[in-house]
């Protein structure tokens, strides 16, 4: 995900490092006030640390491997705002002295990996693990985190690429910088994210937390907070950028209907032909009647509605299991 | 005299079952050519190239910037020209250093701009690839020749933040001991993962959350080392700036080759 140089245009450079600036400006400012003095050396270890979590490679099926960024880790160890400092110079500690990733994209790498990517990841993991108490539910909100994490980090990535035809070319109005449109960079970005490195990302997290928390589970223990209302302002957000997806001129690869295939291919295979067709209840996410990009919005919330009810019943469930559970503990306490 | 037991004298043929431990090979690759580098860097008892720190920086920078913005081929392959010349003048291991990096990057970057060039875009493909090899081996060519340490003193005059370059001085320093503690543990567990390693996750994440522990109690014993002598919270950086005669022979030449840019963007 280390954008090199001379893929995106200066100005989208320009952009994205003026975005950065006051989440730099931000996080020195709260890490200082929520660091103690004495706690800053531990930023340049832990720093060292995000450097060195990049270079692991996680065994996958089949004898492949694949790395690791290690960003939703560090924001659950160190919280968000230290992870993004620490992170940020690891990026630059590997653009200025190993040459990966770009010195003009530095500001778009940051603000993929070291913002979108450990904020994201955070909330995500926190939202899930405030309303899940078990342990499985602590150990789905950080497999569930890590991998949304990276993959919007991966998304933001995609559309910073994709922009790059519509915003500089030539007079002749050929592409200066990466040449291919959004609706070839989100897939090309997205799928092998979604597939694998997603899974390596959450999976990487899973096992290191779990190991740190059987070893020394006060390393790993947060201190009672309260509950996160920033979850919400990130949810708004994503829906309201959902309409991104009218950019898109193609049907996501592997979504085709019979009629596309049978415009890509030149015959419909028998077994879609003859299959099963979904009706679904807001097809291509539009609602008949009102604009496309409402509906696209209409769609959002209701899947985030969904989600939000499933993880509720989810939460709900595994309370009644501790609670009954402490119950248990407590009549056998008496009884003994 | 004893004699050997019957079950010693026996011929044995143990013959492990072949397993698919890639990942620590190639785990322990990934540190070992970081390490490497780093220490490579750290052989050297001053700067190459003559050119001071500070304004090494400034030029690679420059000539990102310019080889990112132009869009007329002449220029970049003057530019390419250049970096090239420079790197001619470095010792072999470091040219294969540059090398190495820099045309696997745009090996790549020409490898998926083969689509959009059967499309019909010729202008991506001469173009982008050669930008790519250029700007890669120009910060390879500034890390390589630079003490790191004086690469990151030179960046408190580009008005970053003390804590930050605190914080990089650090990091530098301890992604050395951590990198070798890392390493130590991979060739453990190399050498231990005979046959069938059944809990590959969880011996990749023993490596990695031991990694993090040892990093916390590196972190304690480095405020207590710290604390003992004199650290109140502050960090503060010296300011050794010097102005060289070969500083001014670069800016020189730097104000030629943005001549030399304006001129050609005239004609773009």
């Amino acid at each position: 995900m280390h954008i090199p140089d001379n893929y995106l245009s200066p100005a989208t450079c320009a952009v994205m490092a003026a975005a950065m600036v006051p989440v730099w400006a931000v996080a020195i400012k709260k890490v200082h006030k929520e660091l103690p003095k004495e706690k800053l050396p531990e930023l340049g270890i832990f720093a060292a640390l995000s450097f060195l979590m990049m270079m692991f490679n996680v065994p996958l099926p089949g004898g492949t491997t694949g790395h690791a960024v290690g960003g939703t880790l560090a924001a659950i160890v160190l919280g968000p705002w230290a992870a993004c400092l620490s992170t940020t110079i690891a990026l630059l500690v590997q653009a200025l002295l190993f040459g990966d990733g770009g010195i003009l994209s530095f500001g778009a790498n940051c603000f993929n990996m070291a913002f979108v990517l450990p904020f994201v990841g955070y909330y995500i993991y926190k939202f899930i693990k405030e309303r899940t108490k078990s342990k499985t539910g602590t150990v789905v909100s950080e497999f569930v985190g890590s991998y949304f994490g990276i993959n919007v980090a991966a998304l933001c990535a995609a559309i910073e690429f994709g922009i790059q035809p519509y915003i500089a070319h030539t007079a002749a109005g050929v592409p200066k910088y990466c040449p291919y449109t959004l609706s070839v960079s989100i897939p090309a970005m997205c799928i092998p994210h979604l597939a694998v490195a997603g899974f390596v990302e959450a999976l990487f997290t899973v096992l290191i937390l779990a190991f740190v928390r059987k070893v020394d589970p006060d390393l790993v223990e947060e201190k009672p907070q309260k509950k996160t209302k920033g979850i919400w302002g990130l949810l708004l957000g994503l829906i309201a950028l959902t309409p991104i997806g009218l950019l898109a001129s193609g049907t996501a690869w592997g979504e085709w209907g019979a009629e596309e295939l049978q415009g890509i291919t030149g015959y419909t295979p028998q077994g879609i032909s003859h299959g099963f067709e979904w009706k679904a209840l807001l097809p291509d996410y539009s609602v008949s009647g009102i604009p496309e990009v409402a509906g696209y919005i209409i769609s959002a919330i209701l899947g985030v509605a969904i989600l939000l009810i499933f993880f509720k019943l989810l939460g709900g469930r595994t309370k009644k299991d501790s609670g009954s559970s402490n119950s248990q503990n407590s009549t056998s306490a008496a009884q003994s | 005299m004893e004699k050997i037991p019957e079950w010693m004298t026996r011929p044995e043929s143990y013959d492990p079952p072949k397993d698919r431990d890639r990942f620590i090979d190639k785990s322990i690759l990934s540190f070992m050519g970081m390490l490497s580098k780093i220490k490579q860097q750290g052989r050297n008892s001053k700067d190459l190239l003559w050119v001071s720190p500070f304004f090494k920086l400034v030029f690679t920078l420059f000539y990102i910037v310019l080889i990112c913005i132009s869009g007329h081929f002449t220029f970049v392959y003057i530019m390419f020209a250049l970096i090239v010349v420079i790197l001619a003048t470095l010792p072999a291991d470091y040219i294969k250093s540059v090398l190495k990096g820099a045309l696997v990057a745009a090996l790549f970057t020409y490898l998926i701009l083969i689509p959009s060039a059967a499309t019909g875009n010729r202008y991506s493909i001469t173009m982008i690839p050669v930008k790519v090899f250029s700007c890669i081996s120009a910060v390879n060519i500034l890390s390589l020749t630079t003490r790191w340490d004086h690469l990151i003193a030179s960046l408190k005059r580009f008005f970053v933040p003390n804590l930050f370059i605190f914080i990089f001085d650090i990091m530098i320093k301890y992604v050395v001991l951590l990198g070798e503690f890392a390493l130590q543990m991979l060739y453990a567990l190399k050498l231990r993962s005979v046959g069938k390693n059944r809990s590959k996750y969880g011996s990749i994440g023993g490596v990695g959350g031991m990694l993090f522990v040892k990093s916390n109690a590196m972190s304690h014993e480095m405020f207590n080392a710290m604390e003992c002598r004199g650290f109140d919270g502050t960090y503060h950086i010296t300011n050794h700036f010097t102005f060289t005669v070969y500083d001014a022979l670069g800016l020189l030449l730097n104000g030629g080759i943005l001549w030399l840019f304006l001129y050609f963007q005239k004609l773009a």
